[in-house]
């Protein structure tokens, strides 16, 4: 009975101003607990209480506290952890290394990795058009579809699916057997290996599943092949990439609860989301510069958020999410990931004295000189170098006289 | 005055008011004991009768 519109209305009668996720909130739970009219209004009535009380004041300096709360867990912080909860086989940096690297806004972060989930809704649509009934074969092509999906996301090499591997030094050339059963249980396509083994090396001899490699003759003597060229022809053949989504190597399949889960080593949003079958809400990178580049600065804003608080809450640390959120806000504010410090806002502020004050306190006067800048005193910093009140708090309060 | 002042807008207005009445502005409320100008401050504010607005 309570829906959404109704709730609204009662918010708008007692002139309450919330945010629509707690609008949801607040009716799920008259929902869930069934409650009737002047139940719900006492709810109401007390969550706006609490709510009011929550909220700051003007002038307050939200900053500094900010500032404070995430700086003081950040001291009790593991200084280095390398460990994965959940798949051990996957390193990712955790604790302060990763804290540190989410406010520097690194271009290039230590431990990239994904989380790719699969879309429920793209499995009925296969389970109707194959006609697959029972529950037993549904799971069976869930798994088989995960498997196959890994396979194409994760790095395999031809050293994955060879069976002989020979270095022939009478002959000058590698023979090489492919390993039909590994390149089933891999989930490739035979055609495919073939054909980029064709695309990369000129000269070979494919006989179903041997393969004969010559090293490329160097054009002076056509006779002499020096035993080198061979050796690094091999490691050559070893190497090549025959599947896999650039920048990511290994892949861990997982279940997690219900669901199949693939994490990787490396990450590369952009061609994981153009896949069949993936879920493109939930799948998700910890690289914050990948997903401003694809899914735009508000997406980024939200990876810094999710980011900074699964770090701290990794560690048992619990950080209000509004501080962080004015963290992500200051770094998100002008439409690109800035960094804090020097190379990000604060090297960027609009005052001469502020920036001068943070650091390289000569260069920023010098310059400022120069070009002839013109200091507004509209900020903290400046107010304080000269010596007048600050605009925060009660500084922040203008009062005039109201004679009645 | 508008609806309700933050502690900061209190501060300021008791303060600006508490040196008129310290320079000698007369009490806007009856003072039959000796108070400090803070205090007969905060009392004018409690009674919303401070000749002061904030200017945002």
């Amino acid at each position: 009975m309570a829906d959404i519109k109704s709730i609204d209305k009662i918010l708008k009668k007692k002139k309450a101003d919330f945010p629509e996720s707690l609008i949801e909130k607040i009716a799920e739970a008259s929902e869930r607990h069934d409650l009737n009219a002047g139940e719900l209004e006492e709810l109401i009535d007390r969550i706006k209480k609490a709510y009011e009380r929550a909220t700051v004041e003007d002038g307050e300096a939200v900053g500094t506290v900010a500032a404070q709360s995430v700086g003081e867990p950040g001291t009790q912080m593991t200084m280095r952890t390398f460990h994965y909860a959940g798949v051990a086989e996957l390193n990712v940096t955790l604790g302060l290394p990763r804290l540190i690297e989410i406010v520097d806004a690194r271009k290039k972060i230590s431990t990239p990795t994904m989380a790719i989930y699969f879309d429920e809704d793209y499995f009925e649509t296969r389970f109707k058009k194959e006609d697959i009934q029972p529950e037993a074969e549904k799971e069976r092509f869930k798994e088989e579809f995960v498997r196959k999906t890994a396979n194409m996301i994760g790095k395999s090499s031809m050293n994955d699916i060879l069976k002989n591997f020979n270095l022939n030094y009478a002959d000058m050339n590698i023979v090489v057997e492919l390993d039909e059963e590994k390149i089933i249980d891999k989930r490739l396509d035979r055609d495919d290996i073939i054909k980029r083994i064709e695309k990369a090396f000129k000269r070979v001899q494919i006989d179903n599943n041997m393969l004969s490699f010559e090293p490329s003759t160097s054009s002076k003597d056509e006779t002499k092949i020096p035993i080198r060229e061979l050796r690094l022809l091999a490691d050559k053949v070893r190497d090549l990439q025959i599947s896999g989504v650039k920048n990511i190597g290994k892949v861990v399949i997982s279940k997690e609860g219900l669901e199949w889960v693939i994490h990787t080593e490396g990450s590369n949003l952009g061609s994981v989301l153009k896949m069949e079958g993936i879920d493109k809400v939930r799948t998700t990178t910890n690289d914050i510069h990948e997903i401003e580049k694809i899914l735009g600065i508000e997406a980024a804003r939200n990876a810094i958020i999710r980011e900074a608080q699964n770090t701290m809450e990794e560690q048992g640390l619990t950080v209000d999410v509004r501080h962080i959120m004015l963290v992500a806000d200051m770094m998100t504010a002008d439409g690109s990931v800035k960094s804090i410090g020097r190379h990000g806002i604060s090297g960027e502020k609009a005052s001469v004295l502020a920036r001068a004050s943070f650091e390289e306190t000569g260069k920023h006067l010098l310059r400022a000189s120069i070009r002839g800048e013109i200091d507004h005193l509209t900020g903290i910093i400046e107010n304080i170098i000269i010596g007048q009140p600050i605009p925060l708090g009660t500084g922040s309060v203008g009062v005039i006289m109201n004679r009645r | 005055m508008s609806s309700k002042l933050t502690r900061f807008e209190k501060a300021r207005i008791i303060g600006a008011r508490a040196l008129q009445l310290s320079m000698g502005a007369k009490p806007l409320i009856e003072v039959n004991e000796p108070l400090d100008p803070i205090d007969i401050a905060t009392l004018e504010l409690k009674k919303g009768i401070i000749p002061l607005d904030i200017k945002k």
